[in-house]
């Protein structure tokens, strides 16, 4: 069930008003759980399974972890008076929250490891098992499946996974606190508005949200349904009109120009943030609709001015979530590495950045490249800042980032390659890209600029507002075509 | 973070959106009816819905609107009465004209791909203006010859005009569309807008939308991509394209044009679905029970079906099944035509005449007593 299609109206013209009709009862936090499943169990039942051990495995993990000291606390057996015994140790062992912390880590990585990275793993390493001639191969992962349920990616899989990790680590971090409600962690782990795709929400963020029930106010439902219809402009008529002229571009770039793989790519790039931003703006504003406060996730990223600046605008949550996990935690470890410590912590962030987003060597190769730009960014340099026109820096972040996306878009790595390869040696060939896209894109660019400079408050106006609104109402009936599933649902 | 998102304070209140709504509404409303006023749409005699626009309902409900007089005759069916094979002045309703000495007295509401199921719903939901007229129906029990026709197979069945056909109930089983395209289809169904847009996207588009039409290309090889730079704005030419009195696929200067065999004689074992469970069948006898309650008088002509086609053998489940219609047609007083069977040379395939066949098919039609005491009736139902 999709967000810009008619069963997702139906399902909200249902779950709403019960919803509001329980708010004086203790039944509306079930009646979420029951609609949040019913909508993530749509896709396929047995996927919800996988969801259900998620959410019971960090629960009682966290719970388990309370029960032991905390990490000050406890006592080094290797410091005791006496040698231990394997049975003190294994007691001692499981009175470490450090213990559950890893089993916790380990127990959430597996299910993501096996559907998402089993086949890829496999794969490769049969390569290098054939290329030494070793006999022995791997077995596909979907020949391990029971019960004859089919192999396949559990959807938002990458995102309810890392979501309920937050929970397990910033709890083991004294960041947030236990949640002794199963209901409510269950809603954290698979709020049906972030469960396929995001925002990758924070325990310390989200759950105190669901400790009652919201207030409701006419603010919520004029928020919510402007975010929802400016999703649903971006999806339906801007992602799905841009989708049309990327598909035919790298569908075949053995027969496109130079021109065309450019702009394909730029295309794409915008295709991406229409797509993906229009996704978290509908489930923002379906959250407002209940009452949910959800993370933003975009902020204009096409006008960054660093890739610094690019990945605390692009996906926020999990730039934030990144940084907060993977980052910071190393960049402590290699401290007294100083300046090489960073850059090798910015590399393996990024590394992992790339692989979360999909088991290929294009979105390794596309996680480096940022690492890369990261590492070696000029944007801590005060001339950098100071001196570099803003334009100039944006439209350099701009291109970089969209020659980062060729890897990000491309079906084959050889196709990646082609691609950068032809962008330099094909003819230069009309690109045949229709005037009304460039215009639509144009506008989108300048309305964005407008925003981020002291003319926002035209922006603000309310008959700005509404004339945009009034656009967007027709231009949906006008303009808009399928949609089909948003891009973020692979990862 | 230096850039805390602040997009909230672009966002609408309350009082915004109840002003978008009153800007947004009468459009919505108010656009389809003002359209019809100002889009030239030329009918005249012989017109029938151009092939290129079959999928543009509204435009339908249009044509019936536009034939106001209730002296005409509406002649409702499927490619049979539009004339797959022959030119406007070929049809059906052009000879029916002719017998009648009268130039716009039948009216042509055929329409390209059609079907009872599909038919039932255009009637449904655009055939409104078509209330307390005389209409002639057509019955082809062609589609009955197969499960596959009648679109009672299990196995998934691309066909047209899926859109108009029930999208829930009754359950059509070859139809697997998802719940998503099927409740736009219902939607669409009831919202004139939306019907609007459609025309739009038929009339002038190439039934595309406007942002889809700009990346369009010719099929060619290489293709070639001629809208790109076009203005949109300018395709909307305010003149519903009409059917070409020309066109090479249709009249007897074409080369389909021709009888269906060269020895006149079929062996076609067709795969008869009966009367019981077709779900043809049923949606015709949905479809008689919507007009006659809408005030319609309705005549039936059963056929021209092409019994050459047939082998021998598979005549008496033919007769049997039309024998079937005459008398449920009887049993609830339908005034019903079923003309004798025509020339094979004079069919282009098993149900579509050639022009002469039409000619031959309005002669005897105009000649059988029951159609021409249907004929001095009153317009409403009896």
């Amino acid at each position: 069930m999709l967000f810009h299609t008619w069963p997702f109206v139906i399902f909200l013209l249902i779950v709403l008003p019960i919803f509001f009709a329980l708010r004086k009862t203790r039944l509306w936090l079930l009646w979420l759980l029951a609609a949040s499943y019913f909508f993530y169990g749509l896709w396929n039942p047995y996927c919800l399974l996988v969801v259900l051990y998620i959410t019971v495995l960090d629960f009682f993990l966290v719970a388990l972890m309370e029960r032991c000291p905390e990490e000050g606390q406890e006592v080094d057996f290797r410091t005791g008076p006496t040698r231990p015994t394997c049975l003190t140790r294994l007691t001692r062992l499981t009175r470490s929250r450090g213990t559950w912390l890893v089993v916790g880590l380990i127990g959430n990585l597996l299910p993501l490891l096996f559907f998402k990275y089993a086949r890829f793993l496999g794969e490769n390493l049969n390569a290098v098992l054939s290329w030494l001639h070793v006999s022995a191969t791997m077995p596909d992962p979907s020949t391990l499946m029971p019960f004859g349920i089919r192999y396949i990616l559990p959807v938002g899989i990458s995102f309810f996974t890392f979501q309920s990790m937050s929970y397990l680590i910033d709890f083991y971090l004294g960041k947030t606190p236990r949640e002794r409600n199963f209901l409510r962690f269950a809603n954290f782990v698979c709020f049906f508005p972030i469960v396929l795709s995001g925002p990758i929400e924070r325990a310390g963020h989200l759950l105190p949200q669901f400790s009652s029930f919201p207030a409701i106010r006419l603010r919520n439902f004029s928020d919510g349904l402007s975010l929802f219809l400016v999703g649903l402009f971006k999806k339906l008529a801007l992602a799905g009109y841009l989708s049309v002229y990327v598909d035919r571009i790298y569908d075949n770039p053995k027969v496109c120009g130079a021109p065309a793989l450019i702009l394909g790519t730029v295309a794409f790039g915008w295709q991406l943030f229409f797509d993906f931003s229009g996704y978290t703006d509908m489930a923002r504003g379906v959250g407002k609709l209940m009452g949910f406060d959800l993370l933003q996730n975009f902020n204009h990223p096409y006008l960054a001015t660093g890739i610094g600046d690019f990945w605390r605008r692009w996906h926020i949550s999990f730039s934030r979530w990144i940084l907060d996990y993977i980052f910071m935690p190393l960049q402590m470890y290699w401290r007294d590495w100083r300046a090489t410590g960073t850059a090798a912590a910015l590399l393996i962030t990024f590394l992992v950045s790339g692989i979360w987003h999909g088991a290929a060597w294009t979105f390794i190769i596309w996680g480096a490249l940022h690492g890369l730009a990261a590492t070696f960014s000029l944007e801590r340099s005060a001339f950098y800042r100071k001196r570099v026109p803003k334009l100039l820096k944006q439209a350099v972040v701009f291109i970089y980032v969209s020659f980062a996306w060729i890897f990000f878009r491309a079906d084959s790595l050889s196709d990646a390659l082609l691609i950068v390869r032809r962008i330099f040696t094909a003819a230069w060939q009309d690109p045949q890209l229709p005037a009304l896209m460039v215009g639509l894109v144009v506008l989108v660019w300048i309305y964005q600029i407008i925003y981020e400079s002291k003319f926002r408050k035209v922006l603000e106006l309310g008959v700005v507002r509404v004339g945009l609104a009034v656009v967007m109402v027709l231009g949906l009936c006008l303009f808009s075509s399928g949609g089909g599933a948003f891009i973020y649902f692979q990862f | 973070m230096g850039n805390e998102p602040q997009i909230e304070k672009t966002l609408l209140n309350g009082r915004q959106w109840l002003a978008a709504l009153a800007i947004v509404l009468p459009v919505v409303l108010l656009t389809p009816p003002l359209w019809e006023r100002i889009e030239r749409y030329d009918t005249g005699p012989d017109y029938r819905i151009p092939y290129q626009l079959s999928n543009d309902y509204g435009l339908y409900g249009q044509r019936l609107k536009a034939a106001s007089n209730p002296n005409q005759v509406v002649v409702l069916g499927d490619s049979v009465v539009w004339g797959e094979y022959v030119l406007p002045n070929g049809t059906l309703s052009h000879f029916l004209n002719q017998e009648s000495g009268a130039a716009d007295c039948y009216i042509n509401g055929g329409v390209n791909g059609f079907f009872p199921l599909a038919l039932e719903g255009l009637i449904t939901y655009y055939g409104q203006p078509l209330r307390h007229r005389k209409v002639i129906l057509q019955c082809n029990v062609l589609w009955m010859t197969s499960p596959k026709a009648d679109l009672s197979t299990e196995k998934e069945e691309p066909f047209n005009h899926s859109r108009l056909v029930p999208q829930f109930r009754p359950r059509i089983r070859c139809y697997k569309a998802d719940a998503n395209e099927r409740l736009s289809a219902v939607v669409e169904r009831r919202v004139g807008f939306l019907a609007w847009v459609n025309h739009l996207q038929n009339a002038y588009f190439g039934q595309k939308s406007i942002l889809q039409w700009t990346l369009a290309d010719d099929g060619g090889t290489p293709p070639r991509y001629r809208n790109l730079w076009k203005n949109p704005m300018r395709q909307i030419t305010l003149t519903v394209p009409s059917s070409p009195q020309d066109d090479p696929q249709r009249g007897p200067a074409s080369p389909r044009h021709k009888p269906w065999s060269e020895d006149g004689r079929g062996s076609t074992q067709f795969e008869w679905v009966g009367l019981d469970s077709s779900l043809q069948w049923q949606a015709f006898q949905r479809l008689i029970a919507r007009l006659r309650g809408r005030d319609n008088n309705v005549l039936v002509v059963l056929g021209p079906f092409n019994e050459h086609l047939m082998a021998e053998e598979n005549r008496a489940a033919y007769r049997r099944i039309r024998d079937g219609v005459a008398a449920w047609l009887a049993e609830n007083r339908i005034p019903h035509v079923a003309p004798e069977t025509l020339p094979s040379a004079l069919y282009a395939d098993a149900s579509h005449p050639l022009t002469e066949g039409y000619e031959m098919l309005a002669k005897r039609i105009s000649a059988d007593p029951t159609f021409r005491n249907w004929l001095t009736e009153a317009a409403g139902r009896p």
